[in-house]
């Protein structure tokens, strides 16, 4: 019995696909779903989506969210979540530097501002990690 | 009459005018596509979101999120989504019309410089305006959600309501003025996230596996996450939806620019045909004339 796995964010439905196994990285650390797993709703973290189809990996960065399984359906509520192909590593590298540079400079900047820095660093990290991986 | 070269030159004005505006007619037009399907791609998302809100719904019992919490009110607070240009018609004086009604206390996000140009200028109390680019990314809008939100949870404001130009269809967009916070249930919120899928969501889920369920870390840490999450999804999807409107008022607003300019055209040519013939007319007789006289 194969796995459904569907990605959406607030923009578009990222990923749709039947799947071997998957793992996502949650607030409780990653977990490895099977068909089969049983039902759990559960917090997604920054991290890399590790999608198994046919013997082959497929790597995708997420940003907090959601995720839903429940039999063979697995669901994604994320933030962001973008295809290893879709990631544009010097357009990343630059958005990093700029957020760090911001960050470093910011003293009294407003805690909302901060936060929000901070989770790009964080989102931009995970997709340089992902994009560099194979290498 | 109006020498034909006076004629002339407004004719090259109006045709001008005319192709500026339908140029910008069909920039619009296709803007308005774009900011339609940005709208629908939001909904698989909101779909989601229903399922999962529904499923904690049962499980927590109304949970003690600060959004939950009814205080009186005393000062308002608003999101006010307008355009970043001008000429689109009555959309943005619309919405000011309303806002103008508003007679309670109230303090003022704006989203759009003509909306913070409003009210800078009616000397009502603003607390930050934001630019949004016509793509309108969920993160942009997350900003600014997240400083009414935040302005909401400090207790300067007491509500967080939305007021932006619905669209009903190419022609109509209505100015709507709705409350967000703080949410009368969870319940009402999938209600909402279902009117917006076009009802299709939820309640497809076989109970047995409903049963077994778990949460991680646990059912009221998950729906105090989802909660602010929802809030976010309602207000970029109203900047969404804002977008649609402003494209379509400005599409609308220029077509019949551009129609006013063909008709005007129109009239002018005319007008310059009649002067170009008086004026040979006059040449002839003044030639006849001449010559009668000299033979």
């Amino acid at each position: 019995m194969p796995l459904t796995l569907e990605i959406v964010t607030p923009e578009a439905r990222v990923y749709h696909d039947t799947i071997d196994s998957v793992v996502i990285p949650t607030v409780g650390g990653e977990i490895g779903v099977l068909p089969g797993h049983i039902p759990l709703l559960t917090q997604v973290e920054h991290g890399e989506l590790r999608v198994t189809k046919n013997g082959q990996t497929e790597l995708l960065a997420v940003s907090g969210g959601f995720a839903e399984i429940e039999g063979d359906r697995v669901h994604v509520l994320a933030e962001h979540a973008i295809t290893e192909a879709g990631i544009d590593e010097s357009a990343v590298e630059e958005a990093l530097k700029r957020a760090e540079q911001q960050l470093r400079e910011a003293r009294d900047i407003d805690p909302q501002q901060y936060e929000h820095l901070q989770s790009m660093v964080r989102y931009s990290g995970v997709q340089l990690a992902v994009k560099r991986r194979r290498r | 009459m109006a020498s034909t070269r006076d004629i002339r030159r407004r004719i090259k004005s109006v045709k001008n005018t005319r192709q500026i505006t339908k140029a910008m007619e069909l920039v619009a037009a296709s803007k308005m596509k774009k900011a339609q399907q940005a709208a629908l791609a939001g909904r698989p998302y909101a779909e989601l979101m229903a399922r999962m809100l529904a499923v904690l719904a049962d499980r927590v019992e109304e949970a003690q999120h600060p959004f939950l919490v009814h205080r009186e009110v005393r000062t308002r607070g608003i999101i006010l989504i307008t355009t970043d240009k001008g000429l689109a018609g009555p959309l943005n004086a619309n919405l000011f019309k309303l806002v103008t009604e508003i007679k309670t206390p109230a303090k003022y996000a704006v989203i759009g410089r003509k909306g913070a140009q409003f009210i800078a200028r009616t000397q009502r109390n603003l607390l930050a305006d934001f630019t949004v680019s016509d793509r309108a990314s969920f993160a942009e809008v997350k900003v600014v959600a997240e400083f009414m939100v935040k302005q909401f949870i400090d207790g300067a404001i007491d509500t967080v309501e939305v007021l932006w130009p619905r669209f009903r269809n190419t022609l109509v967009q209505v100015p709507t003025l709705l409350p967000l916070l703080p949410l009368t249930s969870v319940k009402a919120a999938i209600a909402d996230l279902q009117a917006a899928t076009g009802g299709s969501a939820a309640g497809t889920r076989p109970a047995e596996l409903d049963q077994q369920l778990l949460f991680e870390p646990d059912a009221a840490t998950v729906l105090n996450a989802l909660l602010p999450l929802y809030v976010n999804r309602e207000i970029h999807q109203q900047v969404l939806d804002a977008k649609a409107s402003e494209h379509s008022a400005r599409m609308v607003a220029m077509k019949t620019a551009k129609d006013n300019a063909t008709k005007l055209l129109g009239d002018l040519t005319l007008e310059y045909n009649k002067a170009r013939q008086a004026a040979i007319t006059q040449e002839i007789l003044e030639i006849a004339a001449a010559q009668f006289a000299a033979a």
